[in-house]
């Protein structure tokens, strides 16, 4: 049996929703730059049959008669097709059902108040709940968008789920707080957050886990984007982590960005079940600073795991050259030492670039994959 | 004892900035119309402290969108870097990237000052600016200057700013300093923000300048920061246990963070003036400023306000409770 080709390519998070998605989703008519941008994007993916009668109404007078679900599920099978035909590996829905990863999960559990929006930086901003009473599932999540997923995708299917230590961490914890007495100090404010993010891991994350998996879902990134905040909390981000993956079977991975990996070295290790780290690394790559450096630590600490290399920076709308993201990867196996462990994917979701623009951000990053293919396998067949 | 209450950070945006904010980003909307939605919320933060009694006022710095993005924008020598995880937070501020020694340009920081704008400037407005130290071990350095050099031109620099903005009107300045707790520096560094600090003091005279810790416990950093020839150091007392600490020698002002913007549970006064009693007490301040204990856009605009009402309520029962002794 030959090995799986090297650095293979997958998303890493949500994408931006297209405008015909919003405004058919709002039930207001498309106007011309939505027609446009559904046409463009069919032509070149074929997501839906265009003499669809219900495409045609959608594009044209009576786009108000196509139901808010129907445009979503085309919203789904685009993006699935986006990700597909940008050569990836592994793709999802680019998450058009959802809101974003924080409030959407919150949404389907009791226990949570939302509170209001808050920054995140520059113009981002997050709506932002509190834990006010004991958290309930209504009911596991994610569960009929992976169905929609396994049933249209031609790819590896990976669904990404927001980690319980995230989900707390971004939360305001007033239940759990309460329930401490004396000063709130940082050693009491850490006593309530460790009960906040076990109770979420068993109470919401691993049952909704437990039913993805039941459903067929194989390959599961835990995003963890909050990992890094506190330092002294690395422990407790592994203790959710398996919490929420006690006795489940799948193929588990976690995605960190924009945070100090040292802190987490090496409390996050104990996070057994993740057979993958998926970072953010292009973000902190630039002109005298080595943004991938820090991969030395797997090697320091002994850890042999595979790494989801972030090669794309999802907040700028420069697009890397495929040179760029091949010498990224060869710089990246230099110090792990065995491609095989090394995936390819954007530092996050790259929500915040338009579609166009993060469509040649993907297929650079699958070129340069395979220009560091070709330099691998050229050098082994020397 | 009297107390004196302000904000000592940026405030949220309110949901209509944030909205008006996004729409811009998603070209949902023209920036006259942004424009208009910051001068009404700014309006709106000034009511909040007329409102609250909250003086010297702020307009809460709506602007920015971090603490040394103005500055990364104007002054000479820096470029706008990658996003960075602002401390323990969910924030993140755009690291400066200094590629040559800073140099200040006149009236580029003044603009950017909510208070500057209003329809009151030339009352008692705060500054609020980034201290020497937190700015010059945050910026990604490639000037060449080592860090104590930097901060000590950091220093400089940020007294000539000072000046500038005290002949518009400003009588208050409040610096920024999380990572003097957060990463206390030592030997010649501490001494390098003595320095910055001496600077800024010369250009002071008459005024009155705050150093601003938070995100950390301020005990390891206290003895440096007792060194700063400053007016009034305040902590975050969600970190500091300012009781545990020996009681000061040095008579100083002293700043109160009671507010604690990492949690939506709102303080207890009447908590709030025993504890600010006690640390009166222990440490004998020449003045106490009652304020959050960190930023306060860590919070919605919803509960940040709900949470800002403390502030009277202590003002009042710390002038009740002097009343009646």
């Amino acid at each position: 049996m030959t090995d799986p080709p090297l650095f293979p390519a997958q998303e890493i998070g949500s994408l931006m929703k297209p405008r015909w998605q919003l405004l058919g989703q709002r039930g207001q008519p498309l106007d011309d730059a939505a027609r446009a941008e559904f046409s463009a994007w069919n032509d070149r993916l074929h997501f839906v049959p265009p003499d669809d009668p219900m495409v045609r109404k959608f594009l044209g007078e009576r786009s108000r008669e196509v139901n808010a679900e129907t445009v979503r599920d085309w919203a789904a099978l685009c993006l699935i097709r986006y990700l597909e035909s940008a050569g990836l590996a592994r793709v999802y829905d680019g998450e058009a059902r959802r809101v974003e990863m924080y409030e959407y999960p919150i949404r389907q559990m009791r226990g949570f108040q939302f509170l209001g929006h808050v920054r995140s930086f520059d113009n981002k901003y997050y709506l932002k709940a509190s834990i006010t009473g004991e958290i309930r599932l209504d009911r596991p999540y994610h569960t009929e968008e992976f169905e929609f997923v396994r049933d249209h995708a031609r790819a590896t299917v990976k669904l990404p789920i927001t980690g319980p230590y995230t989900l707390a961490d971004w939360s305001y914890n007033e239940y759990y707080l309460r329930r401490q007495t004396g000063w709130k100090g940082p050693g009491t404010r850490r006593r309530a957050q460790r009960d906040f993010v076990v109770e979420l891991a068993r109470r919401a994350i691993r049952p909704t886990l437990a039913a993805l998996i039941e459903r067929g879902c194989r390959v599961i990134q835990v995003d963890e984007p909050a990992a890094g905040t506190h330092p002294q909390e690395a422990e407790l981000v592994a203790e959710g982590f398996n919490a929420a993956t006690e006795g489940l079977d799948a193929e588990f991975s976690m995605h960190i960005c924009f945070s100090d990996y040292r802190s987490l070295f090496p409390a996050l290790l104990e996070a057994k079940r993740c057979t993958q780290w998926a970072w953010e690394f292009a973000n902190r790559d630039s002109e005298g600073h080595d943004g991938y450096e820090v991969l030395k630590l797997f090697r320091e600490y002994g850890d042999h795991r595979q790494v989801g290399l972030g090669v794309v920076d999802v907040h700028r709308d420069e697009v890397e050259s495929p040179e760029r993201v091949k010498e990224r990867l060869l710089r990246a196996t230099r110090i792990l030492g065995d491609p095989r462990r090394i995936w390819v994917n954007p530092d996050c979701g790259l929500r915040t670039r338009s579609l166009d623009v993060a469509y040649q951000k993907l297929t650079n990053m699958v070129r340069g994959a395979a220009l560091a293919r070709a330099e691998l396998d050229g050098r082994a067949a020397a | 004892m009297q107390a004196i209450t302000s904000l000592t950070g940026p405030f949220p945006r309110s949901e209509a900035l944030v909205a008006a904010t996004r729409d811009l980003d998603r070209g949902r909307t023209t920036p006259e119309a942004v424009e208009e939605a910051y001068a009404t919320t700014e309006a709106e933060v000034t009511r909040v402290e007329e409102r609250l009694g909250l003086d010297p006022r702020t307009g809460g710095y709506l602007r920015w969108q971090d603490l040394f993005r103005p500055f990364a924008e104007t002054w000479e020598g820096f470029t706008v870097g990658p996003l960075t995880r602002w401390f323990e937070t969910n924030q993140f501020f755009r690291q400066p990237i200094l590629h040559a020694p800073p140099e200040r340009v006149a009236g580029a920081i003044l603009p950017w000052l909510p208070e500057a704008r209003s329809a009151c400037a030339g009352r008692r407005g705060k500054a609020i600016l980034p201290g020497p130290y937190t700015f010059a071990g945050l910026v990604d350095n490639r000037s060449g200057e080592t860090a104590e050099a930097l901060t000590h031109r950091l220093g400089r620099l940020l007294a000539e700013e000072l000046r500038e903005l005290r002949s518009h009107g400003f009588t208050t300045f409040q610096f920024q300093e999380p990572l003097l707790v957060v990463r206390p520096p030592e030997r010649s560094r501490a001494e390098s923000v003595v320095a910055a600090y001496k600077s800024i003091a010369a250009a002071a005279e008459g005024a009155t300048v705050a150093v601003w810790t938070f995100f950390a416990d301020a005990q390891p950093a206290w003895p440096t920061l007792w060194r700063l020839p400053v007016g009034i150091v305040g902590v975050d007392l969600a970190e500091t246990d300012l009781l545990a600490l020996p009681p000061s020698t040095e008579r100083r002002g002293l700043g109160l963070g009671v507010i604690d913007p990492r949690t939506s549970l709102v303080e207890d006064p009447a908590e709030v003036v025993q504890l600010t009693r006690a640390i009166a007490e222990r440490h004998r301040p020449t003045t106490v400023w009652v304020g959050a204990g960190a930023p306060l856009d860590l919070l919605p605009w919803e509960p940040a306000t709900r949470k800002l009402h403390v502030l009277p309520a202590v003002r009042e029962g710390l002038r009740a409770e002097a009343a009646r002794r």
